[in-house]
């Protein structure tokens, strides 16, 4: 594990999916921070500062879709790229959280491979 | 809330339920040769499986959903996996090749099944603030995504107790209730709504999960605002949420209108309500067009009181003495006068400057003025009783009553005004209670001609007053007559 590696803030209230992914991420050399609702992820989001953030759209407590939004309208968190995972591989959910403000989307089960490129080039600078 | 019809398992969930089914052996014939993390993947990925296997069985509450992040879980595992075993992977590697070519079948199955119709119609609402209460997460996440496509702020709840912590936080502007919960149900949460004065307002829209009509009609007896059967069709869900957040609006209104005018009240009674009794004042705001502040020209019978020699006597007392003793009796002769409906124009020491006529005018008011004074006089003696079981001197005052035109209205500068009264009979007033005997009430010629009711008067006697060139007609007042 690496302390220097950018901090990826991941939103996932599946606990199956959320751990695999952080090890995924951490193996990949990343540093994860997780919030499992829509509320936190903004908490998070204020506090932590982290490079990127992946978060899913169907949480508890706030939406992903809500999350997005409320990001995009704060000042503060406006700039940090935000990476929509989408259950479904159906147009509208993707549209709905490109709408939503987020930069990206990917679809569950995740391609990681291309997932992990899409996080190095938004991390990149 | 599950739905009633059951499904039959996918016909993915076979093929990959059986290539979990051959990893699991061949990690257990081979657990021991496997290092640290890789064991620990492995162990995940079948913790995963076994998840996923489980939610296949229950085909009653088929949540895709849940499926989709159980196979994604096993997927990001069994890639890791492969990653770490490299080249050299034997059997297990075979294994979770077959594995994840399951996976991806079971993904692009599911992602051509059915989706559920598009939205046909879009309900245009004003967005509003959304609590969503249901034990079921998927059922949360359904009309969470709903609503909040069509642009509405959606929080949700997983139990009762959630939803009214909620709404203690939030000012919430439709609650979506389901009504079958564990623990505390829609039904209590509803009650428990509608007995809170301040949630009352909140539109409640409750969600049965059956044709359940009595049920529906007891909770909108109890205060529903609306209904909805699942599964909803959600153009209708959307309307209803409309109708709701509409309704929540013009209640928000209606209170912010009654708060002003509680407001206008409060401040006109803190304006008035020092110096003016309570009937008064709710006579003013009944009838505010009655009330002209502006410099005003009336006629009004003036009472002016003060105790005899008090000067004399504060000096021989202390401080503290002379306060509570000075309390005691302006606090008395208050009560009287309020309830004469008298004005309190202004405390001076120890006189009392009363009005009686303005800011209202009344037929009585001279005959209030005479009646106030005779009470005041009458309560001495219970002052004066209290006065000496507390060791303290006993007082007598001197009332002068007067009739004639003052200027009423709010007088001051801009940063300090109050509800007052100029003119010479003001002044008159005061020089005839210069001439008072203690326990006397001296009342002007032009009072007397006022007066309806009939009293015992003393002899007139003419004073000269300082200021004015003819002298004033006083008698005094002994009595009511009851005749």
């Amino acid at each position: 594990m690496t302390d220097r590696g950018p901090v990826v803030l991941l939103v996932e209230d599946n606990e199956l999916n959320c751990e695999m992914l952080t090890r995924r991420l951490t193996r990949a050399g990343f540093k994860v921070i997780t919030a499992a609702d829509g509320a936190q992820a903004l908490a998070l989001m204020a506090s932590a500062r982290p490079a990127l953030v992946l978060m899913d759209m169907n949480l508890p407590v706030m939406d992903g879709w809500t999350a997005c939004r409320r990001a995009r309208e704060d000042e503060q968190l406006r700039d940090i790229p935000i990476i929509a995972l989408t259950a479904h591989a159906m147009d509208a959910d993707r549209r709905s959280a490109l709408a939503a403000g987020c930069d990206d989307y990917a679809t569950k089960p995740i391609d990681f491979p291309e997932l992990l490129a899409k996080i190095r080039r938004m991390t990149a600078s | 809330m599950s739905t009633d019809s059951s499904q039959p398992p996918a016909p993915w969930s076979q093929v990959l339920l059986h290539a979990v089914s051959d990893l699991r052996i061949l990690a257990e014939a081979g657990d021991k040769g496997l290092e640290g993390a890789l064991r620990e993947d492995l162990q995940r990925l079948l913790q995963a499986a076994t998840t996923l296997e489980h939610q296949v069985a229950d085909t009653a509450n088929d949540s895709h959903h849940d499926q989709m992040n159980s196979l994604a879980a096993i997927r990001g595992y069994a890639e890791m996996l492969q990653e770490d075993l490299g080249t050299d992977s034997g059997s297990l590697g075979d294994s979770l090749t077959r594995l994840l070519q399951a996976v991806d079948t079971a993904h692009n199955d599911s992602a051509t099944a059915p989706a559920p119709a598009p939205q046909q119609r879009n309900i245009a609402s004003e967005p509003g603030f959304i609590l969503a209460v249901d034990d079921l997460q998927e059922n949360r996440e359904l009309v969470a995504r709903y609503l909040s496509r069509s642009g509405h702020l959606v929080v949700t709840a997983a139990s009762g107790e959630e939803a009214l912590r909620t709404l203690a936080d939030t000012d919430v502007d439709v609650v979506l209730l389901d009504l079958m919960m564990p623990d505390m149900d829609g039904r209590e949460v509803l009650r428990r709504i509608k007995e809170n004065p301040e949630w009352r307002a909140t539109p409640v829209i409750v969600i049965s999960g059956s044709q359940d009509m009595d049920g529906i009609i007891a909770c909108i007896e109890a205060g529903a605002d609306d209904y909805l059967f699942k599964p909803f069709n959600p153009v209708l869900l959307q309307a209803r949420i409309k109708a709701g957040i509409e309704r929540k609006r013009w209640h928000d209104r209606e209170e912010q209108y009654r708060q002003q005018l509680e407001r206008n009240e409060k401040f006109i009674r803190a304006t008035f309500g020092r110096y003016l009794s309570d009937e008064i004042v709710t006579e003013i705001l009944e009838r505010p067009e009655g009330l002209e502040l502006g410099g005003d020209l009336r006629e009004v019978t003036i009472m002016m009181s003060d105790i005899r020699g008090f000067t004399t006597l504060s000096e021989q007392l202390g401080p503290q003495q002379v306060v509570a003793m000075l309390n005691r009796y302006l606090g008395t002769m208050t009560e009287i006068i309020m309830a004469h409906n008298g004005t309190i124009d202004e405390f001076i020491g120890d006189a009392i400057l009363t009005v009686f006529g303005a800011p209202q005018r009344r037929n009585d008011d001279a005959d209030r003025a005479v009646r106030c004074a005779l009470a005041m006089q009458a309560a001495m003696d219970g002052i004066n009783a209290d006065n000496r079981a507390a060791g303290l001197p006993e007082l007598s005052t001197g009332i002068a009553l007067n009739t004639g035109s003052v200027i009423a209205g709010n007088i001051g500068s801009e940063r300090r005004s109050k509800y007052g009264f100029v003119g010479h009979p003001m002044n008159v007033t005061s020089r005839i209670e210069d001439h008072c005997q203690g326990g006397e009430i001296l009342i002007s010629e032009s009072t007397v001609k006022k007066l309806s009711g009939h009293y015992t008067l003393g002899e007139r006697r003419d004073l000269s007053i300082r200021g004015i060139e003819q002298s004033v007609t006083v008698q005094r007042i002994e009595e009511a007559r009851h005749d």
